[in-house]
């Protein structure tokens, strides 16, 4: 009768964790924190970034406030980004510095709970479908993970869920380093108890941002209003509340990372042969080879959770921008927060009244020769500089052109634009136009001279501006062609509801 | 309730779970014994594990639980006072139901089947004909399938197989002069366990310094706790070849990071020719474990920032080009880091105009001999950019070619053979206009590297400078540069003549 509380204490003395003189300190989350995030460097500036997949990383910058206790002693960080790169991590504010500091990424699941607990005392509890009783009985776990359960209990050696038993093994604890997430840790020393306020900070995946510009027209095709959007989106499991937050535009390099997601195999448990003799098919019987033993997958699925924080409206916030040695800096002037698995938009910048130019351009290669006409492109030229109404830092995005005056908005076409500095030329494409289509012919090829005729229609009511770059060298035309940067520029107006052509030869190189 | 049960479990047979209770190790305890890790950079790791076991008199059988689940087992050796080596085992048959109903047939098992009505249980013995699709019972006079009707049946096995095991499991047989507890060293190589240098490096624009702090980060993927090892971390790669380079076609890709290799040497402790890096004090890896440790703390390292554009072959850009952003510093004990540095990632950041340090970009580095001259590019910049322009590419006659030919060789006693050069009619000649277009959106002066690579293709091709409106420096035959010097908010035009045969 006294024997089982002995073995009972006797075990629980066993459960417990090393006799070390090391305690082990939480700081479950940040007191303040600052997300700097960085774009996607292989994304093309048109193109939207993936909500799914976001290409793009982040700086993560944390302060906490910890009590570290005297002696030797573990702190923990938990709370920190899901995608971060334990690589990066930096801490620092411990007066005494610290040991070592660890990611571990071990991580409790149905496979590890069982993996780590060889050889250890669990459970085994079994319900009666007759009559409701539950049984437990003592189990000391045999094998490894790997092949499945072998149980030794008190009868012998048994499986788990061969049996058509319901059944399942109960664990007392969980073995020590098992983390639901993988985990940042310091090891330090300190020879006085101390509350320390200390900063960590890491590089962290899943993160993007992108400009995205809103161009509105005037009727006269001269003016154009410009804004933009800083859209910044996270798809990481962490959410930063009341973040100091900043986008960075331009090329930092970023290695190809070679990031481990943690290990995340399922437990599956497999059974001796089951075969019956209802389950025997023809060629099949004695088979060894497919005698593959019955596999149940226990497994576990991400629950997704769609949390999109948008600031759809216009608000008097606009990130200010500042210099960070050869980047861009845009600083978000309030804290924000940057949920799990959101997007964001604050405004970036804005301008009105830049002086453009709305040309109608085309590229014209030898490629091109003698297929059906295509629709020449819109763009809008202007320079960056004040004079202009810009003379600022424009990151690349997405651009969308509306035209004002209308009764209603009209969308006038999409596309993209690079980063332009200060100064530079800038060029917004915006799509194919409407109804002013060129095509090239190849006319005559004599003594390696081949003579192409260009024909541009345009079937609007009004005189057009267009432009045709021609990417061929030894370029010979009656008509005055401008050179530009090495290319052949052909400029000329269209006359309303007609056409115009130019005849060109190309001599060999 | 359940105190009550495990007594009458217990009084049933107390001998078998007195034998279970014995054999359950506390949670932390490891049968590793004093364990010393040397890892290498290559993904591989020399383990060395010495216990204190019993060995008895005569052949022994000894098991080495706690050995990295990716052991060479072809690597390992076992030495010990008094021992000699009989043969060496690493079983990997695991114990699993599917092996254990293999390894029964011929045996008597025990079935315990339950009425699904009832819930009552029966008992009897069979014996395990066959485990060929299905489980072939004989029960008595009576052969079944086990589990035909599906109805709930428990197996019981009255013993394991001796060569079943749960994980993979390394065994020496000894024979041992005498008995007695005694060190025994077991030393093996497994893969899974690397590391590389992590760099933290700030720098400060304004003052042209950088604090630089280098992290050792050890990474473990063996399946295995490594506990209270002495570690121990060598700066190279043992054993293996060098991965083949593949050719970097990027355009304006970066400068290699070593601009000049330095002669100096570190004081650290050295193997051979690697550099060691032990850590302070004892520490356990666990599986699945990144550790980071603290190797280096550098701080007010003279560094510069610099401009470096490279265009590969006389060709132009459809659009202005960002030109790399560099930071040139040393590893020279007067005027750098002073220290050798293993290869790893050098991260760099910048203070922000709050203060914050934020990541402006990061670049790998080889394992640099100290005093060494570096150029790390951190990424392109936003406002310093190139644009390569072919102006005009023109054929020209040899007379034209013959004008620029002017060759000199400077013989071994110093005088000098100038002369021409005959070429074959057949041979074309071209001149090629370039011009470099120069941008600085920065409110201060930049000085801008711009390489022109491609001069020398190859044996059969000549291509030559014949003007330029700044003068340049020739790095090779297939190189030149020239160092522009870019106002603030400005721009400058760069042009250059060459002359090629084809």
């Amino acid at each position: 009768m006294r024997a089982a509380p002995v073995l009972l204490a006797a075990m629980s003395m066993l459960a417990a964790p090393p006799a070390a003189a090391q305690s082990v300190v939480t700081s479950p989350r940040p007191d303040s924190v600052a997300v700097t995030v960085y774009r996607n460097p292989e994304r093309d500036p048109g193109e939207r970034p993936n909500l799914d997949w976001l290409g793009g990383y982040a700086l993560v910058s944390e302060t906490r406030t910890v009590v570290v206790p005297a002696g030797e002693s573990v702190v923990r960080f938990e709370g920190v980004a899901s995608g971060a790169f334990a690589e990066t991590a930096i801490v620092t504010g411990f007066p005494e510095g610290i040991i070592e500091r660890n990611r571990d990424a071990e991580l409790l699941s149905a496979r590890t709970l069982l993996d780590r607990s060889l050889a250890r005392r669990v459970h085994l509890r079994r319900t009666s479908l007759a009559t409701g009783t539950v049984r437990e009985q003592e189990a000391v776990i045999r094998s490894g993970a790997g092949g499945a359960v072998v149980l030794q209990t008190a009868d012998g050696f048994e499986s788990l869920r061969c049996t058509g038993v319901p059944e399942t093994l109960v664990y007392d604890e969980v073995p020590e380093g098992l983390n639901a997430r993988p985990t940042l840790s310091v090891r330090l020393r300190s020879s006085v108890a101390t509350t320390a306020t200390v900063t960590l900070s890491y590089l962290a995946a899943g993160f993007d941002w992108q400009a995205n510009y809103v161009g509105t027209l005037s009727p006269n095709g001269r003016r154009l209003d410009l804004f933009a959007w800083l859209t910044l989106a996270s798809m990481d499991q962490t959410s930063f509340p009341d973040a100091n937050t900043q986008a960075v535009a331009g090329q930092p390099n970023r290695e190809r990372q070679n990031w481990q997601a943690p290990d995340q195999s399922s437990l599956e448990l497999r059974c001796w042969q089951q075969g019956r003799t209802d389950q025997i098919v023809a060629g099949m019987t004695g088979d060894v080879l497919n005698d593959l033993p019955q596999a149940i997958v226990v497994t576990g699925s991400r629950m997704r959770r769609p949390e999109f924080e948008s600031l759809a409206q216009a608000r008097p916030v606009m990130a200010e921008q500042e210099n960070l040695g050869d980047l861009k800096l845009y600083r978000i002037p309030v804290p924000v927060t940057v949920a799990a698995h959101s997007q964001k938009q604050v405004a970036l910048l804005r301008r009105e009244g830049v002086e453009v130019r709305r040309v109608y351009r085309q590229t014209v290669t030898e490629s091109e020769a003698d297929e059906e006409p295509v629709p020449v492109q819109m763009a809008l030229l202007t320079r960056n500089r004040a004079s202009e109404g810009l003379g600022l830092p424009l990151p690349a995005g997405g651009v969308v052109i509306f035209a004002a005056g209308a009764p209603r908005p009209v969308m006038l076409g999409a596309g993209a634009m690079r980063d332009y500095a200060e100064g530079e030329e800038v060029e917004i494409s915006f799509g194919p136009a409407i109804g002013i289509m060129s095509q090239l012919r190849r006319v005559s090829h004599e003594n390696g001279i081949t003579t192409y005729e260009l024909v541009v229609t345009n079937d609007h009511r009004r005189r057009i501006d267009f432009e045709a770059e021609l990417q061929f060298d030894n370029v010979q035309s009656r008509i005055r062609l401008e050179e530009r940067e090495g290319r052949h520029i052909w400029r000329t107006r269209l006359p309303s509801t007609g056409r115009a052509v130019l005849r060109f030869t190309v001599s060999p190189s | 309730m359940r105190s009550v049960l495990l007594l009458a479990i217990l009084s049933v047979s107390a001998p078998a779970l007195a034998q279970i209770t014995a054999e359950i190790p506390p949670p932390s305890q490891s049968a590793q014994g004093d364990v010393a890790v040397t890892i290498y950079n290559n993904n591989l790791a020399l383990v060395q594990d010495t216990r204190q076991l019993a060995v008895a008199a005569g052949r022994n059988r000894i098991e080495f639980p706690d050995v990295s689940a990716q052991i060479r087992s072809e690597t390992v050796t076992l030495t010990g006072a008094g021992i000699g080596i009989v043969e060496q085992n690493f079983d990997f048959d695991l114990l699993s139901p599917s092996a254990l109903m293999q390894k029964a047939v011929g045996e008597t098992i025990t079935l315990v089947r339950m009425n699904p009505a009832t819930g009552v249980e029966t008992r009897e013995r069979a014996r395990v004909l066959a485990a060929n699709g299905g489980v072939v019972l004989q029960i008595g006079e009576r052969i079944e399938v086990l589990r035909d009707d599906g109805l709930p049946v428990r197996v019981i096995f009255d013993r394991v197989p001796e060569n079943l095991r749960a994980r993979p499991t390394l065994s020496v047989t000894v024979e041992s002069e005498r008995g007695g507890t005694r060190p025994l060293t077991l030393t093996y190589l497994t893969p899974s366990m690397s590391w590389q240098a992590d760099y933290v490096a700030l720098f400060d624009e304004a003052a042209n310094r950088m604090d630089v702090q280098g992290w050792i980060t050890l990474t473990n993927h063996t399946g295995t706790t490594f506990r209270n090892a002495d570690t121990m971390l060598v700066a190279g790669s043992v054993g293996q070849d060098q991965p083949e380079r593949y050719p970097d076609y990027r355009r304006n890709r970066p400068s290699p990071q070593v601009r000049a290799a330095g002669t100096e040497s570190a004081g650290r402790e050295r193997i051979g020719d690697f550099y060691l890096y032990p850590l302070p004090e004892r520490t356990t890896i666990a599986n699945q474990q990144t550790k980071q440790v603290s190797f280096l703390d550098a701080h007010g390292t003279p560094t510069t920032r610099g401009y470096e554009y490279r265009n590969d072959w006389l060709h132009g850009a459809e659009e202005p080009e960002s030109a790399n952003s560099v930071l040139n510093f040393s590893s020279s004990r007067a005027q750098g880091l002073g220290d050798a540095l293993p290869a790893g990632t050098v991260r760099v950041y910048q203070r922000d105009a709050r203060g914050n340090p934020q990541f402006v970009g990061e670049s790998p580095i080889p394992h640099t001999p100290m005093g060494s001259r570096i150029g790390l590019t951190t990424g392109q910049a936003f406002d310093v950019k190139v644009r390569p322009v072919v102006v005009s590419r023109d054929r020209i006659d040899l007379q034209k070619w013959r004008e620029s030919e002017r060759f000199r060789i400077v013989h071994p006693d110093g005088t000098q053979t100038t002369g021409q050069r005959d070429y074959l009619s057949t041979m074309s000649f071209w001149e090629t206009r370039m011009r470099y277009s120069l941008t600085n959106a920065r409110p201060q002066p930049v000085t801008v590297d711009v390489y022109q690579s491609g001069l020398d293709q190859s044996s059969w091709s000549d291509t030559r400078l014949v003007a330029e409106s700044l003068p340049s420096e020739r790095l090779s035959a297939d190189r030149v540069v020239w160092h522009v010097t870019v106002p603030a908010n400005g721009s400058v035009d760069l042009e250059a003549v060459f002359q090629s045969t084809y």
